[in-house]
């Protein structure tokens, strides 16, 4: 019998987002898809193989996701009750740090219009760039359990978002154009909790000098 | 963790996985174990979540092996059963067992 001289390069996308989930047992869980996947794309084709490494990183994750939750429930929760909160206070930031600067230097922004439309119509990258940093500060309170936390928080978000989309829809009318940029939230507070996860993994995978 | 613990569904099945593949437990051939055994689809991380519970309750223990080109570099991780595993199993069994005696359930329910 000859050795496997290498293996199959599974997808990249899904292996990353294993990756993020598994805190602690990357190593075994990564290194046990690849050598499946590898296997199945020889035997049954690289088409099979990705679904079936898909399906396997889908389940993994809601596992994996569930079992952390579970492992450290109060601790998870504090994380998310604090990002709440910490959310309901930068929010608003940007609007306030707006109107004290218009109100301290009204002689500067009158000759400066346009640098003030800019940075009104740039409000909502503000509030973006808000989430991403509630999303990171989250992230770095549950250590090991950082997407589980910032995932929760995204659900929390999205369910008091689908709560008053229905209202908004119900009393004023659809508007598609807020409802999508209400979902950029908590989206930007998971991408802040994959950005502390990835440079935590990178962290601990980097080679030591010595 | 009381001496009365008994081990759930799964748990039970990833344990009789592991005494039935001996040194042979890793992650890899414990889910495909269950699947070759069970007929039912099991993703890697419903085995580990679940080995991470035994291996918290003292049922499991692992170590690591060395790194493998066909994993893309990345170590096995090995399962064994404890003393204390065994007895879980065995508790398991018996109970098992116990409820299920005099019980005619091929004639009476299926």
């Amino acid at each position: 019998m000859t050795p496997k001289a290498d293996f199959i390069q599974p997808p990249r996308l899904a292996a990353w987002l294993v990756k993020l989930f598994a805190s602690g047992e990357e190593e075994s869980i990564l290194g046990d898809l690849t050598e499946e996947y590898s296997d199945l794309a020889l035997n049954s084709g690289l088409v099979f193989a990705r679904h079936w490494y898909w399906r396997q990183a889908v389940k993994t994750i809601a596992h994996l996701s569930g079992n952390g939750f579970r492992g450290a429930p109060w601790s998870t929760a504090a994380a998310v009750i604090g990002g709440v909160v910490l959310h309901r206070f930068v929010s608003g930031l940007p609007d306030k740090i707006l109107s004290a600067a218009t109100d301290r230097y009204l002689a500067f922004w009158s000759t400066h219009f346009k640098a003030y439309v800019f940075l009104l119509n740039g409000m909502p990258i503000e509030h973006i760039i808000g989430s991403i940093f509630v999303g990171c500060v989250v992230a770095l309170a549950a250590k090991g359990r950082e997407m589980i936390a910032t995932m929760t928080l995204a659900l929390v978000f999205c369910t008091l978002i689908f709560a008053a989309m229905v209202w908004v829809a119900t009393h004023r009318g659809v508007d598609v154009a807020w409802m999508l940029w209400s979902s950029a939230d908590p989206i930007a507070i998971v991408v802040g909790g994959a950005i502390v996860r990835t440079q935590r993994l990178a962290a601990t995978t980097r080679p030591s000098n010595s | 963790m009381s001496a009365r613990d008994y081990l759930g569904e799964f748990e039970h099945i990833i344990v009789l996985a592991l005494l039935r593949l001996e040194d042979r437990a890793y992650g890899v051939t414990v889910r495909q174990e269950i699947e070759l055994r069970t007929q039912r689809e099991v993703s890697i991380g419903a085995v580990y979540a679940t080995l991470d519970r035994l291996e918290s309750k003292g049922y499991v223990k692992s170590h690591f092996g060395d790194p493998t080109p066909e994993r893309g570099g990345r170590s096995k991780r090995f399962f064994r059963v404890t003393a204390k595993g065994v007895a879980a199993v065995n508790r398991t069994r018996r109970a098992l067992l116990s409820m299920t005696e005099g019980l005619d359930l091929i004639r009476s329910y299926s």
